[in-house]
């Protein structure tokens, strides 16, 4: 065995020029693989950050059966205890604790339902960037008891500019018509049309004090450090709450941009396909040239007494051998063209306009994100392409009848 | 008139024909009238119970014919001056903690008034129902009637069927049964404490109970009415309803 990894390894460095070619396109392929994929995650991550930051957050923490109708009375208490346990989780990177509210918004004549959040400002800044949408006014601060960001088209509706005083009626918890006045701070545009429409964000207190549920919150946001796995954060998570809590994930709030993402990974899969498909052809092109220029020697060798399996080894181990360097050069390229892209990246803004796709916006600029799959599938299957490639050449070599071999020139 | 044709007219004439039939529409019109009378003020009290609250408000209230009405909170005193104002097919509300006025925009006449079971659209709609309804008697006995009112093609209506129960010899309403669009039995009205007032005959306590809440239920009791206060429509303005 041994034997045959040295015979493998010379062959290989035989034809230098021929072995370093297909190298190179191994390398280049890979390397170009990674680096693409990486492109693509980083616009997944664009797209999903620009819909999932401006509303949910990444995962949501609500009582059971909360999300299905919004019903005020599934509350739970605010617990600081909780909070802090959430913060110390490894992938936890912000957290808002919010109450909502549905009601009447009302400024001079015009009344219009909207949906209120009641928030803690710094918190919410972690998890939402609401703020840095902003096209009038300012973020109200921690301290603001009575000052509201709302959409832009509720605003237009209203009649509304900061400054100016709404009033909020709703049903409280307790029956009653809970009321109270806010001041417009500033006004938001997501482009959320819905959103922009409906949404007002109030001080945290102020709401509980309308809705007469003092102390209590309809959820906890959280953003987390990778979006796309928050799937799997949230099943961590799950496991730190108590009973009658759950966590959910952006895949189940926002169906639709889950759809999106796996039609994504879709195309990143044909385009995986496509390109090996291609460097197979190359790898194949190479080993078969070798084999065929050394039909006499593998007949010497069998004449010697080399047995069919070790002859078709021989030819898979070089394979085998190719694929390996070619995989570690290639990763280790890919990982640099990686670190350029994701450090420096490309800013498209002068030729292109930010794009809208499932409800989320892709900005115009390529960057790059590293995900472990994004380096570990495509090297598996380049190893995977190099054996598959050699198979051909390895079995023809094996089935070389020693006699006729050796003849030939 | 030919002969032949008053022929004609002889059987039907003689057909035998309950005395309401011929104008049920009339008889919901005057039970329905007889509650508002030209005017009326009052005081009710209104329970609620429902599977979050239960609650109880002193209310004061001023009506002018069907088209206007004027409730006013004085108890419990969180709630103390809120006011509702019922003027043709809109509702206002009075806020005195914010001291404004809110009119009910289109899409919040579903909602719950004052945490009650009635709904803003019942404050419009409800006493409409001889207008909007076709009438068909299901039941005739010496203690009451029993009416199948079916909206008419064209009206805007919430409800698929109400079965509408008056009871005799007072006629005042009994049972009302509403029915949504797939003929669902939604919730009953229960009308009782018969007592004459000025004439009338006046059911002084009346009970909403949704079905498929058999624990929850509104109930509204006067415990003062009086008719023809000579109130009139000035009284039923935006000005007042901040008073």
């Amino acid at each position: 065995m041994i034997m045959l990894l040295h015979l493998a390894a010379r062959n290989l460095w035989r034809n230098r020029r021929r072995t370093l070619l297909t190298l190179s396109a191994m390398v280049v392929s890979l390397a170009l693989l990674t680096l693409s994929l990486g492109v693509f995650s980083g616009m997944l991550v664009d797209i999903l950050s620009s819909t999932t930051e401006q509303y949910h957050g990444h995962l949501v923490i609500t009582a059971e059966g909360y999300l299905d109708d919004r019903d005020m009375y599934k509350n739970f208490s605010a617990d600081p205890a909780l909070f802090s346990r959430l913060q110390q989780d490894q992938a936890v990177r912000g957290l808002s604790p919010r109450i909502r509210g549905f009601g009447l918004v009302s400024y001079q004549e015009s009344s219009y339902p909207a949906e209120l959040l009641g928030v803690r400002p710094e918190m919410e800044k972690s998890v939402t960037n609401l703020q840095t949408q902003l096209i009038a006014g300012v973020f109200p601060t921690d301290e603001d008891t009575e000052g509201a960001v709302l959409g832009s088209g509720l605003a237009k509706k209203l009649g509304v500019s900061p400054g100016d005083e709404l009033v909020f009626v709703t049903q409280s918890a307790d029956g009653s018509i809970g009321n109270d006045l806010l001041i417009v701070r500033g006004i938001f545009r997501t482009g959320h049309s819905g959103h922009d429409n409906s949404l007002v964000l109030v001080p945290q207190q102020w709401l509980q004090q309308v809705m007469a549920l003092e102390g209590k919150l309809h959820e906890i946001a959280l953003s987390v450090q990778y979006p796309l796995q928050a799937a799997e954060d949230a099943q961590r998570i799950a496991t730190l709450l108590p009973a009658g809590l759950t966590a959910t994930d952006w895949g189940v709030l926002l169906p639709e941009m889950r759809e999106a993402i796996a039609s994504f990974d879709v195309s990143r899969f044909i385009f995986v396909i496509i390109l090996y498909f291609a460097t197979g052809l190359g790898i194949l092109n190479t080993i078969f040239m070798s084999v065929m220029e050394r039909t006499r020697e593998f007949g010497i060798l069998m004449a010697l007494g080399m047995r069919p399996f070790q002859i078709r080894l021989t030819v898979l181990l070089e394979c085998l051998l190719l694929g390996l360097i070619g995989t570690a050069l290639g990763l280790i390229l890919g990982l640099l063209l990686s670190s350029y892209m994701a450090l420096v990246g490309i800013d498209l803004s002068s030729w292109i306009t930010p794009i809208t796709y499932a409800g989320g916006t892709i900005q115009p600029r390529l960057t790059a994100i590293f995900e472990q799959r994004n380096f570990i599938d495509p090297a598996y299957m380049l190893l995977l392409v190099a054996l598959l490639a050699g198979l051909l050449p390895a079995r023809r070599a094996a089935r070389l009848q020693p006699v006729a071999a050796i003849r030939e020139d | 008139m030919p002969k032949r044709f008053i022929l004609l007219l002889i059987p039907l004439v003689l057909l035998p024909s309950p005395l309401w039939a011929t104008d049920l529409q009339g008889l919901v019109r005057k039970v329905e009238q007889q509650y508002m009378g030209l005017s009326s003020k009052s005081r009710m009290e209104m329970s609620v119970r429902s599977e979050h609250w239960q609650r109880s408000l002193m209310m004061d209230s001023w009506s002018l014919g069907r088209e206007y009405f004027l409730i006013r909170i004085i108890a419990p005193p969180k709630e103390r001056g809120v006011t509702t104002l019922k003027a043709d097919k809109e509702v206002w509300n009075y806020l005195p903690k914010v001291d404004r006025v809110i009119k009910v925009p289109p899409s919040m006449m579903g909602g719950a008034w004052m945490g009650s079971h009635i709904t803003n659209d019942d404050l419009v709609k409800a006493n409409k129902i001889d207008e909007e309804y076709s009438f068909s008697l299901l039941e005739e006995t010496a203690e009451h009637l029993l009416i199948e009112c079916l909206p008419q093609p064209d009206a805007a209506v919430v409800w698929g069927k109400v079965i509408y129960e008056i009871r005799l010899p007072q006629e005042v309403p009994g049972r009302v049964t509403y029915f949504d669009e797939e003929m669902i039995k939604v919730r009953e009205l229960i009308f009782d404490e018969v007592q004459k007032i000025d004439d009338r005959f006046i059911p002084l306590r009346m009970t909403i109970q949704p079905t498929d809440k058999p624990d929850e239920s509104t109930v509204i009791r006067y415990s003062e009415l009086k008719f023809n206060t000579g109130i009139d429509q000035s009284f039923f303005s935006l000005r007042n309803l901040k008073r």
